[in-house]
């Protein structure tokens, strides 16, 4: 009985001290945590991007890239792979997680057999080559660049999920808000919804295909469509691969230009 | 030697993926593309200017640390007979570790931040056969070079050696739609040991600023009319450049003294310094603008000045791209324009069309002034 008395008690203990975890985490909590799921210290993965227009026809953009966090910057390098004419065409990145510093960009042409600096700041908010994903949709957002608040917590495509919406600070953000379903058990959005400055909805993120690969969640799929226009873009992830033995080397602009 | 190159290239007809396997296997690259070029001249007497069909192949076979890169031109050229055939264009061994890469053999080299004007950047000669009106790529000349470079994550050193120098190919006949005329160009200097061209460049990568110093002892490679006739004098190049991001902008510097250059009148130094902008204005807008001016420490025209200016938009989701590029002789009024316009009809194909303007009186551009062309460009990657 006594035991019993012990069990129920801690049972309690535990629901009481779980409703008070959920209650206390606020909106900037949950993104904060959706941007620390580990992911490893290196990664390598192959992307197949279909970008899809409205009467059904597709073109195809393939990328290798490679990612090393150092504290809490992330260097990438990236290659095309297809279509021919841009393949070998090479994207070096230095992600600064702090606010206000620049991320340092160069793009190497291989036509032109040269490097050039780019802005680090002009291109989040643009269309990454054509598809409907923006560079900031295929990168890290710092999580204070937007204003979060919990709206609810609700089941979406069977999956216990957090909603969270996130207003920009910058109003020259191309979205005005954005709302996403956390999924619980993996901090991974299974929905986005994007809303243009008129509130009109923009675009619809589903990602469907969530695996864990090297004890770490990964995305394996994720549709991006713009409901206005009706063209959208499908990412497939392949080869995905965490703590690949990679040096700090390759990410230099004499590995970019040397390429893949 | 040439057939085994004709059939490798036509090998890179078939599209063949690249292999990614472990480093110690042989990896073997394939890219290239078919292009077919028409251009012709929209004053009288509407003759064509250029016409040509090529393949072009590029291979790069590699295993481990080592490997080699090979890229040609099959062409057929309807106006430019003699330029018909098959072109090497670069062939070169290299091997490449976590800071060293050494490159031995036929290769482009490029320096500086300057877009399409050279200051720094003269290591690779410009092939003036038809202009500028080539491919960018197919205007630089590569050079029989050993290049070494040792890189860290935030600096670079390359050191150069030239044994046997290239030099600019200007059209003199008169056949050819972009002949500068009958010009009496003496010869190019005797290949042996002492005329070896060698320099290094040290750069500098950082988060908000890329910069590099460098020095290079060379050859005036563009002929010099001095006597009535064009010579190649020694040269020795000491110079820097900078490139800034600030915000939307990147702003690009470039300076280089060369050292007891070749003049009409004899041999004086140069200053010559470029400054630049880019501006990434969102939307697919890119906008730039260059001015580069050259000072000659004696003589008479000391001064002259060069502009560029682009402007380019893509639409359709990068399907479509317009742009503009202009050289302005701010020296002499003279102006060309080159204006395209590039859609991908697919992944692999892409057509374009675009007009070549030229306006001069005076100056570099005063022998193309009736060379205003449309062209027309069919291109398929593989």
């Amino acid at each position: 009985m006594k035991k019993i008395i012990i069990v129920a008690l801690l049972a309690l203990f535990n629901v009481q001290f779980s409703m008070i975890n959920a209650q206390s985490l606020t909106g900037r909590d949950i993104a904060q945590k959706v941007k620390d799921r580990p992911d490893g210290n290196t990664r390598y993965a192959e992307l197949e991007l279909t970008l899809k227009k409205k009467n059904g026809t597709t073109r195809q953009r393939k990328v290798t890239s490679w990612a090393m966090d150092e504290g809490k910057d992330t260097k990438k390098m990236m290659f095309f792979t297809y279509p021919g004419d841009v393949k070998g065409t090479g994207f070096l990145t230095w992600d600064y997680d702090q606010i206000g510093k620049e991320d340092a960009k160069w793009l190497y042409l291989p036509a032109m057999k040269k490097t050039r600096r780019i802005s680090g700041s002009s291109s989040k908010t643009d269309y990454f080559m054509g598809t409907d994903f923006t560079y900031d949709d295929m990168g890290s957002r710092h999580v204070d660049e937007d204003k979060h608040k919990l709206l609810r917590e609700e089941v979406k495509n069977g999956h216990k999920c957090w909603v969270l919406e996130s207003v920009p600070v910058d109003k020259h953000e191309i979205y005005s808000r954005k709302v996403s379903w956390i999924r619980q058990d993996c901090l991974v959005a299974a929905y986005v919804e994007y809303y243009d400055k008129l509130n009109k909805l923009h675009r619809v993120l589903t990602i469907d295909d969530v695996k864990k690969i090297q004890g770490f969640w990964t995305i394996q799929k994720m549709e991006m469509k713009n409901v206005q226009t009706e063209h959208s873009t499908l990412i497939v992830v392949k080869n995905s691969k965490y703590e690949v033995k990679i040096d700090k080397s390759l990410f230099t602009v004499a590995k970019l230009e040397k390429g893949l | 030697m040439i057939h085994f190159l004709t059939i490798l290239l036509l090998l890179c007809c078939v599209p063949c993926s690249a292999s990614a396997q472990d480093g110690d296997s042989l990896r073997v690259n394939v890219k290239g593309f078919v292009d077919t070029y028409h251009a012709v001249r929209s004053e009288q007497p509407n003759d064509w200017m250029s016409s040509r069909t090529r393949v072009r192949g590029e291979v790069t076979i590699e295993k481990g640390n080592t490997g080699a890169y090979v890229s040609a031109n099959l062409i057929h050229n309807a106006i430019l007979k003699d330029r018909s055939g098959f072109q090497l264009r670069e062939a070169y061994a290299y091997y490449s570790d976590d800071h060293w890469d050494v490159r031995a053999g036929r290769q482009i080299i490029t320096w500086g931040v300057a877009d399409a004007l050279r200051l720094t950047d003269i290591i690779s000669p410009m092939d003036y056969t038809e202009f500028l009106a080539q491919d960018y790529d197919d205007i630089r000349i590569p050079v029989g070079a050993l290049r070494l470079r040792y890189s860290r994550e935030k600096w670079c050193f390359e050191a150069v050696a030239i044994p046997v120098s290239s030099f600019f190919e200007l059209p003199t006949d008169d056949k050819n739609p972009w002949s500068v005329g009958q010009l009496p160009i003496g010869d190019e200097p005797n290949r042996r040991l002492s005329n070896m061209e060698y320099g290094g460049r040290l750069s500098f990568f950082l988060s908000g600023i890329d910069f590099s110093f460098s020095a290079l002892h060379t050859w005036n490679k563009m002929p010099v009319f001095c006597d009535g006739i064009g010579q190649y004098s020694r040269m020795t190049m000491l110079g820097a450049d900078v490139s800034v991001p600030v915000g939307k902008f990147v702003v690009r510097g470039e300076v280089a003294e060369y050292l007891d250059e070749a003049q009409t009148f004899g041999r004086a130094a140069s200053t010559n310094a470029l400054l630049g902008i880019d501006w990434y204005a969102g939307n697919d807008w890119s906008i730039s603008a260059q001015y580069s001016h050259k000072y000659i420490a004696s003589g008479d025209n000391r001064n002259s000045g060069l502009a560029t200016f682009r402007i380019s938009k893509e639409l359709l989701h990068n399907t479509l791209a317009l742009q503009s590029f202009a050289y302005v002789d701010v020296t002499n009024g003279g102006v060309y324009n080159r204006l395209s316009a590039d859609y991908a009809i697919n992944d692999q194909l892409h057509a374009t069309i675009g007009y070549d303007y030229f306006h001069a009186d005076r100056g570099m551009f005063t022998v193309y002034k009736k060379n205003s062309e449309l062209f027309f460009k069919l291109k398929y990657s593989f």
